[in-house]
């Protein structure tokens, strides 16, 4: 994980009034959050309120975005993802985008390989998630597109680590996982976050990541409707009609 | 059946399989990686010839000599080609894709008129070009022998280097998954442009190598286009180690229905286009 300490004050993440869409369909409309450096932050809401779209805009995944988006005081508007990955930011996308015909090793390789800093340290970060995901280490050698669903899930979080980043954007990681392992990716993340990683976490499972987060968000329509701590929104009784059907 | 005849049309067919497998590994990877069927590809074979042909009468250059100039020229006029027309239609749908390749192909064919006419060009004055050994009533050309030796050792080059060098490595995620390679720091875009870029040099030594064994028409890239695309095609698409045994499939048969059947030089072309067709509807009906 990485060994820069954030910056004291400098947010891991500042966004203000993003609006950003795919052609014609806008999605976000004027989102304004902001992550403290270390901290974990949950993004709950309904399937299509643009949830994995907010994610997208940050890490550059989302062409003609409006508004500004800074992390760890650093301005992203317009670069593309490859120069957004060595700004520190690592993103595990909606149905992870491995390397099917790659194995684990060279999928985790390539998290690495085409970021100077992340290149140098590829051994020790290695290490560190195999240490997080044992199961990786047992599989080196098979063809990622051969894992299971969860094992899938644990390597795109490992090759995301591989580039050492500050923040790491997390996409549904609990979708389609046996509810073990989705207790497993929770514990993984939590355990990211600890070392160091501002974590911001997309999800619908929302009383697990609410149960984790320091600040949680609810986007409707494209726009945050509300947020507070995550224990605050657990215990909010619109969050739990809403969201928990409670 | 005479024996020595279905060895000759054997060995022919054999050799002629490098040409091919060097075209075609060009096409398949700028299908594989970038995803763009190329019906121009065959041009770059084309300009590689006629380019061996200038600078040979202009500068009396032998072919082996030219492949230091004509190879990065057509790195070069790639990657020109992919900034300029091929980037914009990345997204658009396939048709117009396909409609792009063939436009272009019908432009690089008539400049080449224009330039050279129409005539076939013949680097008549290689000294090399006649020698050959008889083997048992076999005859085997110095010039079919090197340019499947070169070309073999060029796709074998391809190979490794897309499994062990980071380039290749980079080409194969950005192949695999754009997304994906783009999240892990690729610059999709200039993988795309080298792919290219590397697509159009593989042509064109292919077409160096064509100027020595036939004398080139402007329209001798289409053909080779189709011929790819035949290979391609039974290899699977994305398939770059197949090439290698779908190549020498279509030389060896083409060769043989050309030396064993009477006036069957003709039915070359029949070949490969027989064997797209069997391929489709074989893999279509298999599917079914």
């Amino acid at each position: 994980m990485s060994a820069t300490a954030p910056t004291a004050g400098t947010p891991a993440l500042e966004i203000h009034g993003l609006e950003a869409g795919y052609g014609k369909i806008q999605v976000l409309w004027g989102i304004d959050l902001t992550v403290e450096a270390g901290s974990f932050v949950t993004v709950i809401g309904a399937n299509g309120t643009g949830k994995t779209t907010l994610l997208r805009a940050v890490s550059g995944l989302v062409r003609g975005v409006h508004g500004s988006i800074r992390a760890f005081g650093q301005d992203l508007h317009g670069h593309s993802p490859a120069r957004i990955v060595r700004a520190g930011i690592g993103h595990v996308p909606e149905g992870r985008q491995l390397f099917p015909l790659m194995t684990v090793a060279e999928n985790l390789a390539s998290g690495a390989d085409y970021l100077p800093g992340a290149a140098r340290e590829i051994t020790r970060s290695r290490a560190t998630v195999f240490e997080l995901f044992p199961r990786l280490a047992e599989r080196q050698l098979q063809l990622a597109g051969t894992l299971s669903g969860g094992e899938q899930q644990m390597l795109a979080i490992g090759r995301a680590l591989m580039s050492r980043p500050r923040l790491l954007l997390v996409d549904e990681p609990s979708l389609g996982l046996a509810p073990s392992l989705t207790k497993a990716v929770f514990r993984a993340l939590a355990e990211i976050n600890r070392a160091g990683v501002t974590v911001v976490l997309v999800e619908q499972n929302v009383q697990r990541s609410l149960a984790l987060a320091d600040r949680a968000f609810v986007l409707e329509n494209g726009r945050i409707v509300k947020q507070g701590r995550g224990s605050e929104l657990l215990d909010d009784p619109a969050v739990r009609e809403a969201y928990l059907s409670l | 059946m005479d024996p020595t005849l279905v060895l000759q049309g054997l060995v022919s067919g054999v050799l002629a399989a490098g040409l091919y497998a060097l075209v075609s590994v060009g096409l398949a990877l700028a299908i594989g990686v970038i995803g763009v069927i190329n019906f121009a590809h065959g041009e770059f074979f084309m300009i590689g010839a006629f380019l061996a042909y200038q600078l040979f009468v202009s500068f009396g250059f032998d072919p082996l000599l030219s492949l230091i100039f004509v190879a990065p020229a057509l790195f070069v006029i790639g990657a020109i080609v992919y900034r300029s027309t091929i980037r914009y239609v990345l997204e658009a749908p396939e048709l117009n894709q396909m409609l792009l390749t063939f436009g272009l192909s019908i432009i690089f064919q008539n400049l080449a008129l224009l330039i050279w006419g129409g005539d076939p060009r013949s680097i008549s004055g290689v000294p090399y070009r006649s020698i050959g050994v008889q083997l048992g009533g076999i005859s085997i050309g110095l010039v079919p022998l090197g340019s499947f030796v070169i070309s073999l050792v060029l796709v074998l080059a391809l190979y490794v280097g897309l499994a062990r060098t980071r380039l290749g490595r980079a080409m194969r995620a950005v192949a695999q998954n754009r997304v994906g390679a783009s999240l892990v720091g690729l610059e999709v875009d200039r993988i795309y442009l080298v792919a290219f870029a590397l697509s159009a040099l593989l042509a064109g030594i292919g077409g160096v190598m064509i100027a020595v064994i036939q004398s080139p028409t402007p329209t001798v890239g289409f053909a080779f286009t189709l011929k790819a695309f035949a290979i391609v095609v039974l290899a699977g698409l994305g398939n770059i180690r197949g090439i290698l045994w779908a190549s020498l499939a279509v030389a060896v048969s083409e060769s043989m229905v050309a030396t064993l059947v009477p006036n069957g030089d003709a039915l070359r072309n029949a070949v490969f286009f027989a064997i797209i067709f069997i391929v489709l509807v074989g893999r279509a009906w298999r599917r079914a």
